[in-house]
């Protein structure tokens, strides 16, 4: 069952077409990875998904029920972490876990009692001190635990690693890894290795448009490469192999990138190696990349 | 409802914690106690200056002040305290759009309408209680100097002062919901205020206007009757409701 599902949806800002007519569903209990470069339209769908901005046509379901611009109703499934929290910085973490846990319709000790477990869970328990001293990174997994608050069955996150560093970036994705366990999530982003860390699914927006989308493992076989990597024992062996794959494209003082064009070509390739005795340290099929995709999906 | 009041709650811990509650209790408080101060100092004041009055052909006589000397002075300074409250609560909204800090609560499934209206309930009390300490301490001091008897429709002038207040506050609650900064909500509202002013210049509507409520001090002395003021403050109420069904409505159709 799809959690979420977005059909045909477009949005304008002035003359400047963002989205046009993109649909896709994000399956339950699968981490999707919503990618595209600065500017591509990812927030404003998340905006229009939390109904928080006005689209030009198309139809949103969140749990199987529409969204619409202004309301609320949908917003009880979802929980939201923005690219950079903003919270009342007067307020405790508790309490103000405990403000949304009573926004969401919880009583006060179920509040609390959710409050201490989410904390434990970003590792924020005890921590006494009001959110105006907080570091960025305290902030982001704070911000985790209030999306968490009402147990949503889709949590959003906007770009929840962009401005952190690395160590911050990685607390917050094991954080989410963890999340998975009990909720669908949309993450969206344009750190591809953050994708490849921790999405199942993916789809890829550019141009207003979704140009790729699914199983991540399923596209990345698809794209398989037929880039090789050679290391040579000595610099005669590498030089014998250049004279017969001048394409090939000398990478280190005893490396060899080589794209082959079929996979015969590339037993071809072993098997000149073996007739000429030469012994290679490792050869190895380099695997498409996320980032080769998207530079494919791009045109660059 | 359990929203409700959990969102008027946040509020008004923001407003002790951010300091304004103790803040706009002191400036009452303090330009409560001015008025009747002042008027207990204006005899030693004329006397020190009556030298150099006299130079310039001016005789200071005797000086007698009482309660009505001290009421002069609270509905001189009242637009003081009252652009004070404006000033310290003219970002209640837009503070949170610039911050962001609404997006978190909107998407917990906050209805909109509960924002404003626990805004709206916060303003009001805040003023209620500010302004009545404010008169309070004003009439305490004058009733222990003085006899406030000497002043005639005190209440009622007060609570057209209070109306005119309501009315101001639902303005900026409503061009809080339009503008985007503090100073947008300030001018928007400094805007409807001065164009009200001056058609109650040009025009025989005065009577209808809220600025009417402005002169409701002169009562005191017996100028002009209570009846004048009628119209001013149901057109105040009235309009405050629009003001605030206004910024509801507006507000459900806002992106955020």
């Amino acid at each position: 069952m799809d959690i979420l599902t977005l059909d045909k949806v477009s949005k304008s800002f002035g003359a400047k077409r963002i989205l046009n007519e993109i649909s896709f569903s994000v399956p339950q209990g699968s981490i999707f990875g919503f990618i595209g470069q600065n500017g591509a339209g990812k927030t404003t769908t998340m905006k229009m998904i939390l109904g928080l901005l006005k689209k030009d046509q198309g139809e949103i379901y969140v749990a199987g029920e529409k969204v619409s611009f202004g309301q609320n109703v949908t917003n009880q499934y979802i929980g939201y972490l923005p690219d950079v929290p903003e919270f009342y910085e007067y307020m405790t973490p508790f309490e103000y876990l405990i403000l949304c846990g009573k926004i969401t319709g919880m009583s006060k000790n179920v509040a609390a009692e959710r409050a201490k477990e989410l904390l434990e869970k970003v590792g924020l328990l005890g921590e006494k001190r009001r959110i105006r001293g907080f570091s960025r990174g305290m902030k982001q997994r704070l911000g985790v635990a209030q999306a968490l608050m009402n147990r949503p069955k889709l949590l959003i996150c906007d770009e929840p690693t962009s401005a952190l560093d690395p160590l911050g970036r990685k607390e917050l994705l094991d954080i989410l890894v963890q999340a998975k366990k009990e909720t669908t999530i949309l993450f969206s982003t344009h750190i591809l290795s953050d994708v490849e860390r921790i999405c199942d699914q993916i789809a890829f927006l550019h141009g207003g448009e979704l140009v790729l989308q699914g199983n991540l493992e399923e596209i990345k076989s698809k794209h398989v490469s037929n880039d090789l990597e050679i290391e040579f024992q000595n610099r005669n062996d590498m030089q014998e192999f250049l004279a017969q794959y001048e394409d090939g494209e000398e990478f280190s003082s005893m490396g060899v990138r080589y794209e082959a064009k079929t996979e015969k070509e590339m037993l071809c390739m072993m098997q000149y190696m073996w007739e000429r005795n030469i012994c290679p340290q490792k050869i190895e099929r380099l695997e498409a990349s996320l980032e080769d995709l998207f530079m494919e999906v791009v045109g660059r | 409802m359990k929203q409700l009041v959990a969102f008027i709650q946040k509020e008004w811990l923001e407003q002790i914690r951010s300091g304004k509650l103790f803040m706009v209790v002191i400036i009452f408080t303090l330009f409560g106690i001015m008025n009747p101060a002042m008027a207990k100092l204006t005899p030693w004041m004329m006397e020190i200056a009556s030298e150099s009055l006299a130079d310039s052909g001016i005789v200071v006589t005797e000086i007698t002040v009482d309660a009505m000397t001290s009421w002069t002075q609270y509905y001189k300074n009242i637009t003081m305290p009252l652009i004070v409250f404006l000033l310290m609560f003219s970002g209640i909204l837009t503070v949170e759009y610039q911050k962001k800090t609404l997006i978190n609560m909107v998407t917990k499934g906050l209805s909109r309408w509960k924002i404003i209206l626990s805004k709206t309930s916060t303003l009001l009390l805040l003023w209620t209680l500010v302004y009545w300490l404010h008169y309070g301490v004003t009439y305490g001091y004058n009733a222990y100097f003085w006899d406030n008897g000497i002043a005639k429709n005190i209440g009622f002038a007060a609570f057209c002062i209070y109306i005119l207040g309501v009315w101001l506050l639902s303005l900026v609650l409503f061009v809080s919901v339009l503008a985007s900064s503090s100073a947008g909500v300030l001018l928007g509202t400094a805007a409807v205020f001065g164009i009200c002013y001056f058609i109650g210049m040009l025009t025989k509507i005065k009577e209808y206007l809220p600025t009417q409520l402005m002169n409701a001090g002169e009562l005191l002395g017996g100028i002009g009757n209570i009846d004048g003021y009628y119209w001013a403050i149901v057109v105040c109420m009235v309009w405050a409701v629009l003001n605030i069904g206004g910024a509801v409505l507006l507000f459900n159709r806002k992106n955020f």
